[in-house]
């Protein structure tokens, strides 16, 4: 896994830990079927990872399968805009070691 | 205020209130009575742009942040909140339609919604489903020509439904919610006006039947399955913020008009408001237009700066500023006495049309629901995250 990746997916998830009650969630686990999220989580997830990413969700994206879990939700950026996963992978680092 | 606004942001509500103040304020009395709002007021609204005003330039609107979009809101909802109530679903439909609409829906919509040509209506509330939206009986069914949709259903309490010219519509296909644009004159559709609402009045509310209504399929926002998490959320958003806003104008008015008829208005040797218990209702009023105006602003900045919180913030900026509108027009009118009683003072149009900010775009019961429950899991979360940290 590319130091992007790691980047990626830990911000999400941090994300999704802070929005939901459960501990231990599984990066692969999905956010829906298990129901331990709101009716809201949908559009907050989407604004986040819009301001977070830099990258606009459209009506193409509208896919249950690009949002479902950490893992889906981090390969869905890296897919939509590889640069600015990387952009903010470095970002991430700099805060981490200045 | 000013303090928390730029320059750009000061000069436009400045000119936000002088359009108030010469094209509703002298007249939201009568139209109140005559429960409609000519279609010259409409118009007017159209030519100054206010009504795509959360639509970018490139499709013919300002595209002003939505700070500027609450001013407008507050400048127009002081002088009547039904007036401003054609912005609260105009921009409930048009974020939708730029949010999850195609390019080539976008270029259709948005520019006649920018001009004015066409007003917008959000078709959500059903006679039977208000707060409880996942329980839409409202269908869609696939067309057995042209790969488009048969709409059947009822929907009730639509603002503008009786002038609107577009009506973005909720309903299930197959238990998947979809939102989709409906025309005003599509075959089938029956628009029948409910007239006397206690407050409110002019706003042109309507019950919608759709009696088999043809969909093409160039029609639906978004894709099935959507059309409650995410095509709804975006306009329910803005439509919370200008009810928020034109809800902070009218208690910015009860006040205005309450401190002005304290200051006048002469009992034997003294002023009404030289009595202690006058003082004390305007000091509430005072003190909650303070803190709903930051609110509000906080609201609206946090929707400008696309921050996950927003929400969040908007939820309780509508429900506490809704919550004080009433508190403040009950005793604007204790203030004016008989003369607020009588329709003449605008505190008395003020009293009627607070209690419905308080039920539209969600009541503040169903914001108690949300926002309580939110806190507490907030609170369950830190604990859990502390536990954490604990462990490691």
């Amino acid at each position: 896994m590319t130091n992007d990746t790691n980047q990626v997916n830990e911000t999400v998830r941090n994300f999704i830990n802070n929005s939901i009650n459960i501990d231990g969630l599984g990066d692969d686990e999905n956010l829906f079927e298990t129901g331990i999220v709101n009716s809201l989580f949908a559009v907050q997830l989407m604004t986040f990872v819009e301001r977070s990413f830099g990258i606009e969700i459209g009506m193409e994206d509208l896919d249950v399968e690009n949002f479902k879990s950490v893992s889906a939700t981090a390969a869905f950026i890296r897919r939509k805009s590889p640069d600015k996963a990387a952009e903010a992978a470095v970002r991430k680092e700099r805060e981490t070691n200045p | 205020m000013n303090a928390f606004l730029t320059r750009e942001q000061s000069a436009s509500y400045a000119e936000f209130q002088e359009f108030a103040a010469a094209n509703v304020e002298p007249f939201a009395g009568e139209w109140d009575r005559a429960q409609k709002i000519p279609d010259s007021a409409v118009s007017l609204l159209g030519q100054a742009g206010y009504l795509g005003a959360c639509i970018p330039s490139e499709y013919g609107g300002k595209g002003w942040d939505v700070v500027t979009f609450g001013l407008l809101n507050e400048a127009l909802g002081r002088s009547d909140s039904a007036f401003t109530g054609i912005l609260t679903v105009q921009s409930m439909v048009s974020t939708a339609v730029l949010k999850w609409g195609t390019d080539e829906q976008r270029r259709k919509w948005l520019p006649p919604l920018a001009k004015g040509e066409l007003i917008g209506a959000f078709a959500l509330t059903e006679p039977g489903v208000g707060s409880d939206i996942q329980s839409l009986t409202t269908g869609f069914k696939p067309s057995d020509r042209d790969g488009g949709l048969i709409l059947s259903g009822e929907k009730k309490w639509i603002t503008c439904g009786q002038f609107a010219g577009l009506f973005l519509v909720f309903g299930k296909l197959d238990q998947k919610p979809l939102a989709c644009l409906v025309p005003r004159n599509s075959a089938g559709l029956e628009i029948e006006p409910i007239q006397d609402l206690m407050g409110f009045r002019a706003a042109g509310l309507a019950r919608l039947r759709f009696n088999d209504v043809a969909i093409p399929s160039a029609s639906v926002i978004g894709k099935p399955g959507f059309g409650l998490s995410h095509v709804a959320p975006v306009g329910l958003q803005f439509g919370r913020i200008s009810t928020a806003c034109s809800a902070l104008g009218l208690l910015r008015g009860c006040f205005e008009e309450s401190t002005s008829y304290a200051a006048s208005r002469r009992i034997g040797e003294n002023r009404v408001g030289d009595l202690g218990m006058i003082q004390s209702l305007i000091a509430r009023m005072g003190a909650d237009l303070e803190a709903a105006k930051l609110l509000c602003w906080s609201a609206c900045r946090a929707e400008d700066e696309h921050h996950h919180e927003t929400f969040t913030r908007t939820f309780i900026a509508k429900y506490f500023t809704s919550q004080a509108a009433v508190r403040a027009a009950s005793d604007a009118v204790q203030v004016w006495g008989a003369s607020g009683c009588h329709e003449s003072s605008p505190v008395a149009r003020y009293y009627r049309g607070a209690k419905i900010m308080e039920i539209i775009e969600g009541t503040t019961q169903v914001h108690e629901v949300i926002l309580g429950k939110g806190f507490v899991q907030a609170a369950i979360r830190k604990q859990l995250a502390q536990r954490r940290e604990a462990s490691s």
